[in-house]
């Protein structure tokens, strides 16, 4: 049932990023409208989804280990989250994108930036449905079971989703100060944009490193053991880093900062999936 | 790193290279670099593994030159120091500006020095105030009333605590760079692994046995499993100190849940199974069948002396199949051949060709393993971590911005007001907002 529904969820997306082509093309608000619910409409099954993925994961809990008292089951709750293997959290960074586009950047979310966004969240979802991705709900081994796991992985998560969008940002950067065309947003909006993804993108991975090192402190005795996935969400953060120095000190804009802003962006998509298949660590449950 | 002020002294060549941000660019890219080659050349592993990996030449290079333990070599030590000294410089260079400037009152005459952004007048009869008063309180909300002579002035400030922002990020930075520092340096780390009912005083150290200034003993060791995929669901070790032989405490010890005593922390790092005695096998070579007695890694000769098998290890429950023990196998000069033996299910697994062995009985014993660790260096990490939230609060997601409006009544009625402001790092929404409150104060008052 819950995979249907995320592959019904996939093919809205898809089509809210034909619409959204479309209706820049034609120049529709019409269509903008129409791409505009339809997003909605999707992100609303899709969080459907993740919950019934989260109350079949807390259901099969409760059959290895029935709670007692009401905070011990809130705390079964919360361990539960859909976000404790590979599967899960392709669909949560599908999430993610539309949700973080629609709630903080939802000026922006339309046209080409728009369809790229909902065809990204629409890849992930196709990958995590045909890509041969074991999408049984596993039962948590001991490390997992931890309050932390929750917000770790949620501010990593929209931490990654955040440099998306920057990413998207500047590739239309890139496209558009080579040759201006009206129908995409002007260079200085899309600066603006990536800029901003950015400040709440390295604030969210931010969190997320600290969140995890606590939590690697209670787990393991260690909140910095030099694991793969740690070093690489270091290597982004330098990136971004760099990237916020620069223009905020240096005064770079334009071209630079786009292109920092892609190398963030494959730094993030090595530390999410290249840590994950080529190099074996701590987190190598993810696979 | 920080605003460059203009200070009126010239710097000299090695402050302004410490407090340049060009150093702080130039230092995260090379430290992203040098970390890079930390995922990707296996680190610390003994050097026949880099031996073996990337040949005698390449290997031997990669060992000496520190790069098999590049986080703690020079590669990236000596950058990550001068990122701490830059950091530093930036503080040490910025932070009693930042001071002054966050002490600096938003006087009326420090008003009267914003660049002005706007003009507005309204004739005579009218009385702009409450208009003025209103457009203020919505657009940007509370704000304070000064009387000059022939000015009213009404100010509005925001942000003031924003230039310290970026300075408590870097304080942040600072403090878990020390608390590393003081872990490496005042901390201790090593590992223990305890059978049931074994009793420790030492714990083991690098390569060496450092002593407990207590007693350990390790009561009873639980692991349980989920009953599909074999996947462990819980392991506990209860413990108990002792001093002098006495019971001082008692400490149940999970993953996730760690124990204090004595200045000591114990984590449940893992668990292992080892042999209680020899592993009974049935072996089976043509249409014979033979039992054998196997102790740990002791070569025994099978029946017909052709063939030698070896009891490498054991394990409590394979994948979730049960005991197993793990065999080496060769016959004649051949290559060994390594397999699994699964107590419960002697159908699963490969063996050597024309034998079939079957484990009677894998007798077994878990252990825990326990990583012990002291770190004075927590603290202070985590004081980073907590001071970099309302830092990072500061400087991006509160940005500061001063607004005046003076209003200059005419003698002869009707009067004039200029729009005074400034917002430093925020262009984009100082342009907007000045557009708004521009076109908001004139509905109201022109003519």
């Amino acid at each position: 049932m819950i995979s249907q529904v995320l592959g019904l969820v996939m093919l809205v997306y898809l089509v809210v990023a034909i619409l959204f082509l479309m209706a820049e093309l034609w120049s529709s608000p019409r269509l903008q409208n129409g791409a505009r619910v339809l997003l909605w409409a999707g992100l609303g099954a899709h969080t459907a989804a993740l919950l019934a993925r989260w109350l079949g994961s807390y259901r099969l809990a409760v059959v290895h280990a029935a709670p007692a008292a009401l905070a011990e089951n809130l705390r079964l709750i919360i361990l539960h989250a859909p976000l404790s293997n590979f599967y899960e959290s392709l669909i949560f960074f599908a999430w993610t994108l539309p949700a973080l586009g629609v709630i903080s950047f939802r000026r922006y979310l339309k046209g080409y930036l728009g369809a790229g966004v909902a065809l990204l969240a629409c890849l992930l979802l196709a990958y995590a449905s045909f890509g041969g991705v074991d999408s049984r709900i596993k039962p948590l081994m001991p490390a997992l079971k931890s309050n932390w796991l929750l917000i770790h992985v949620v501010t990593a998560f929209l931490g990654y989703a955040a440099f998306a969008l920057a990413f998207g940002a500047a590739l239309l950067y890139l496209v558009q100060d080579r040759r201006p065309r009206a129908s995409l947003p002007p260079v200085a909006q899309l600066d603006r944009l990536i800029y901003r993804a950015t400040v709440l993108g390295f604030f969210l991975l931010t969190l997320g490193i600290l969140t995890g090192a606590v939590w690697a402190e209670t787990a393991w005795g260690r909140y910095w053991s030099w694991d793969p996935k740690e070093t690489w969400s270091l290597i982004t953060w330098f990136i971004y880093a760099t990237l916020l120095h620069a223009r905020l000190l240096k005064g770079w804009q334009g071209r630079r900062i786009a292109w920092l802003a892609v190398l963030g962006f494959m730094a993030v998509l090595f530390t999410y999936f290249g840590v994950s298949f080529l190099l074996a660590g701590l987190h190598s449950y993810l696979t | 790193m920080v605003e460059s002020p203009a200070s009126a002294k010239p710097k000299s060549w090695l402050w302004g290279s410490l407090t340049s941000i060009r150093l702080t660019v130039f230092l995260l890219l090379i430290l992203a670099a040098v970390a890079v080659i930390g995922t990707v050349v296996p680190q610390n592993q003994p050097p026949g593994q880099y031996f073996m990996r990337y040949g005698e030449g390449l290997g031997g290079l990669l060992y000496h030159l520190g790069l098999a333990r590049v986080y703690y070599s020079p590669w990236f030590l000596l950058p990550m120091g001068l990122l701490a000294l830059n950091i530093l410089s930036c503080l040490i260079h910025g932070l009693p500006q930042a001071f002054r400037r966050i002490l600096r009152p938003f006087t009326p005459e420090a008003a009267l020095a914003l660049p002005e952004r706007g003009k507005f007048s309204w004739p005579a009869g009218v009385d702009p105030r409450a208009h003025v008063r209103a457009v203020l309180r919505q657009e940007l909300g509370q704000f304070r009333q000064a009387n000059l002579s022939a000015q009213e002035i009404y100010l509005y400030e925001r942000g003031r605590f924003r230039p310290l922002g970026p300075y408590l990020v870097h304080l942040a930075l600072l403090l878990i760079l020390t608390g590393g520092l003081i872990g490496k340096f005042w901390g201790l780390e090593g590992s223990l692994p305890l059978d049931q009912g074994e009793v420790a005083q030492n714990f083991q150290v690098a390569d060496a046995q450092h002593p407990l200034d207590f007693q350990v003993r390790l009561d009873r060791f639980q692991v349980q499993f989920y009953e599909q995929d074999g996947i462990p669901k819980e392991f506990r070790s209860d413990l108990t100190f002792l001093k002098d032989g006495k019971e001082v405490a008692r400490a149940t010890c999970r993953v996730n849940d760690p124990v204090s005593f004595g200045g000591l922390t114990f984590y449940q790092a893992s668990y292992g199974a080892r042999p209680e005695g020899p592993v009974h096998l049935k072996v089976r070579h043509g249409d014979q069948d033979q039992s054998l007695e196997l102790p740990l890694r002791r070569l025994v000769d099978l029946p017909g002396g052709q063939a030698q098998l070896m009891l490498l290890r054991v394990d409590g429950n394979l994948q979730g199949y049960g005991p197993a023990a793990q065999l080496a196998f060769r016959e004649g000069s051949g290559h060994p051949q390594i397999f699994w033996v699964l107590q419960d299910h002697p159908e699963l697994g490969e063996q050597p060709d024309h034998y079939r062995f079957r484990a009677e009985a894998i007798p077994f014993q878990y252990y825990s393993v326990f990583q012990v660790r002291r770190d004075p260096g927590v603290w202070w990490v985590y004081a980073g971590f907590i001071l970099f939230l309302p830092g990072f609060y500061l400087a991006f997601l509160r940005p500061a911005a001063r607004w005046a409006v003076v209003l200059e009544v005419a003698a002869q009625g009707g009067g004039q007001a200029r729009l005074l402001g400034a917002s430093p790092r925020n262009r984009e929404d100082f342009a907007a907002s000045l557009e708004r409150l521009l076109e908001e104060l004139k509905k109201g008052t022109s003519p």
